[in-house]
């Protein structure tokens, strides 16, 4: 309104995501070319036949679930950050992550337990939906129920890393009572990958996305309430209560969800609301969180993009990369601007 | 004149009790206020810590319930409002520090808007008024696009009460809007509510420990002591009556009608000042400060102005100094007791 600076960055942001998409289009052990993909986007065949099958089958799906994956957890970690006034507040580190990942491991050795299977049918799709979002929710209960008790972001932290360790301790145990089977299913699961999205599930998990982004699109105006704090917030007549409860059903269902189809990726949620911040200049969420999901699809096409290893027939685990890219990020955004003024 | 006050009456407390928890564990912090505030004066609630000032701000503002008594707000039950209601009745500046570096100062007082505003929060033409009117009544607009991590406090503290103006409401709690700024600010942010208060008619109540300055600007005072109601009236009248002192438990400290300021009592006698009145005041009050606990013999102290010149007095004795400071050295190191000089 008194500036034009986000129109303008989010049109380049929109084309810095349609190259970023193209890109990662190509990318990977099979090196389509540019104007190749321009061309079957317009209904030029491609001018190998074996490009259709990976194309279809592959490529476009692991590029749309980076792009849904790197909105959900963006969207999340804006969320935290804004509730707990604690810039260092992301699904990863608070825990949420591990949670889901106890969600999933529990129903994974039920499953077996129980004798039925979670295959790739819709029930099982929707199974570790529900078992992760639960888990993370869950989580997200008990370190919010300590913030409500304990003023301060570092005890928060502290804490959310202590929920984060007990958890994976508990899928610890859990592996160690399991079989052969159960183990590989949920160690493969761990070890998070975009590529693992097929039929059913790549809109099963854009539906729990749209589903999680509910509660957040409610409460914007509560959110920006909360930029002062708890207690403006409150005289300024925003239910603190009920933003809380958006905050944990939102950022739990779309943490979750992304967590159990790519399993967990660490950073994004930390390093993207702050790089929106940072290009946006702005504090108000009606632009923050547009621009934290642009940014966080960009992301995680690029990190994507990297995980292939272009030129050779490798592929790194997702979740190795965005630590390798997000972890100097977070330092550097620490380095960089005095977090204390910002929260 | 009654009759005048009550019709501008916006928020009544009787026999309210304020306190934490509830039934059985409910600990009450004060019993028994009986208030009302008025539109179009500013109201400042003075009292020890401790005495549950920031627990009655917190009950008028609907976050806690009251233990007992009832709180009416433009006549209605505080209860039977929501808190949506509420927060155009009343808005608030508190002490709780406000960060949000990317926050521009015309973006956080456009957060005032939020009761009045649909569910994005976007600013109508009418809002986008009441916020420009707003920086303009704090006079702000020069710093409007500045981010609040750039601003002073004391320009902070005129941003955050242009987002209370923002909020368009008849009531503005602030609770101690001058703690920390420096002496300019304090009487500058004092002497802009009073206006605000006159001019846009609105019932302002400021908690406040700064006496002297709330003396200078106050229409009405509200003091809290602990086991005793709440008593209000024009500061000019306490004074004169005396139940200023109530805010002194302590005899030793007393509000000092003359000096207008509050002093130590101390029952010491003190030498005979002839000297310009100016002088007196000062005289007096240094020797309150540094010669309390010495033993001095009767003496006078006789002043010369131009050029400065004091004579200390005592029997045949006479002593001559060029500064009020020589003169309390000399009478310190003179009578000094061995326990002061081990």
């Amino acid at each position: 309104m008194q500036n034009r600076r986000p129109a303008f960055w989010f049109s380049s942001g929109i084309g810095l995501l349609l190259l970023c998409l193209l890109a990662n289009l190509s990318v990977g052990s099979v090196w389509i070319p540019f104007g190749e993909i321009v061309g079957r986007f317009f209904g030029h065949p491609f001018s190998k036949e074996s490009w259709e099958t990976i194309f279809i089958s592959y490529r476009i799906p692991k590029a749309f679930t980076a792009i849904i994956a790197g909105i959900g957890l963006s969207w999340s970690g804006l969320q935290m950050q804004t509730f707990f006034r604690n810039p260092l507040a992301g699904p990863y580190v608070l825990g949420i992550s591990s949670g889901a990942g106890l969600g999933v491991a529990v129903l994974l050795m039920a499953a077996t337990a129980f004798g039925f299977s979670i295959g790739t049918s819709g029930f099982g799709t929707w199974s570790v939906v529900i078992a992760a979002s639960i888990g993370a929710i869950g989580v997200l209960l008990l370190v919010s129920l300590v913030a409500w008790r304990v003023r301060d972001s570092m005890t928060l932290l502290i804490v959310g890393l202590m929920f984060g360790s007990a958890v994976s301790a508990l899928v610890a145990v859990l592996s160690y009572f399991s079989d052969a089977e159960q183990l590989k299913l949920f160690t493969i699961w761990s070890m998070g990958s975009l590529g693992a999205t097929q039929d059913a599930q790549l809109p099963a998990m854009g539906t729990a996305v749209v589903i999680g982004s509910i509660p957040l699109l409610l409460h914007i105006k509560g959110y920006n309430a909360m930029l002062m704090g708890e207690n403006y917030a409150a005289s300024m007549g925003i239910r603190i209560q009920n933003l809380r409860w958006a905050m944990i059903l939102s950022t739990g269902i779309l943490a979750g969800s992304v967590t159990a189809f790519c399993g967990p990726i660490a950073f994004i949620g930390i390093a993207v609301p702050h790089m929106a911040r940072l290009v946006f200049k702005t504090a108000d969420h009606r632009v923050l969180f547009p621009a934290s999901a642009l940014i966080g699809a960009i992301a995680l096409l690029v990190c994507d993009g990297i995980s292939q290893l272009p030129g050779s027939a490798l592929t790194l685990p997702i979740n190795a990369v965005t630590s390798l890219v997000g972890a100097p990020m977070v330092i550097w955004l620490i380095l960089r601007r005095n977090f204390s003024r910002e929260f | 004149m009654s009759y005048f006050r009550a019709a501008m009456t916006i928020l009544k407390g009787s026999n309210l009790k304020i306190g934490y928890g509830s039934g059985l564990n409910a600990k009450a912090v004060a019993d028994g206020l009986n208030f009302s505030l008025g539109k179009g004066s500013l109201t400042c609630i003075l009292g020890p810590n401790g005495v549950g000032k920031s627990t009655l701000i917190k009950t008028i503002m609907g976050q806690m319930p009251p233990l007992d008594g009832e709180i009416f707000l433009d006549e209605k039950q505080l209860q039977s409002y929501s808190q949506q209601d509420i927060a155009k009745k009343i808005a608030v500046v508190l002490t709780d520090k406000v960060r949000g570096g990317n926050l521009s100062v015309y973006q956080l007082v456009s957060l005032g808007r939020i009761p009045h505003t649909g569910w994005l929060g976007s600013l109508s033409q009418r809002d986008q008024e009441a916020v420009e009117k707003a920086i303009s009544a704090t006079q702000i607009n020069y710093i409007r696009a500045l981010p609040i991590s750039e601003i002073s406090d004391g320009q902070l503290q005129k941003v955050m009460i242009a987002r209370a103006l923002a909020q368009e409401s008849d009531v503005i709690i602030l609770d101690e809007p001058t703690a920390h700024l420096d002496l300019v600010n304090r009487i500058e942010i004092m002497q802009m509510l009073r206006e605000l208060a006159h001019r846009e008619r609105k019932a302002v109540l400021v908690v406040t420990h700064d006496l002297e300055i709330a003396i200078q600007t106050a229409d009405i005072f509200w003091l809290m002591q602990c086991g005793s109601p709440l008593v209000s009236g024009s500061p000019e009248d306490m004074i004169l009556d005396g139940q200023i002192n109530l805010l002194f438990p302590n005899e030793r400290f007393q509000f000092d009608r003359k000096l207008g300021k509050v002093v130590a009592q101390e029952r010491q006698k003190m030498a005979e000042v002839f000297a310009p009145a100016e002088w007196k005041i000062w005289i007096e009050l240094a020797w309150k400060k540094h010669l309390g606990t010495f033993d001095i013999p009767d003496g006078e102290i006789h002043v010369q102005t131009n050029p400065t010149r004091l004579t200390w007095k005592e029997g045949t004795l006479s002593a001559e100094f060029d500064s009020l400071s020589g003169l309390i050295d000399y009478l310190k190191s003179t009578f000094s007791t061995d326990k002061h000089s081990p």
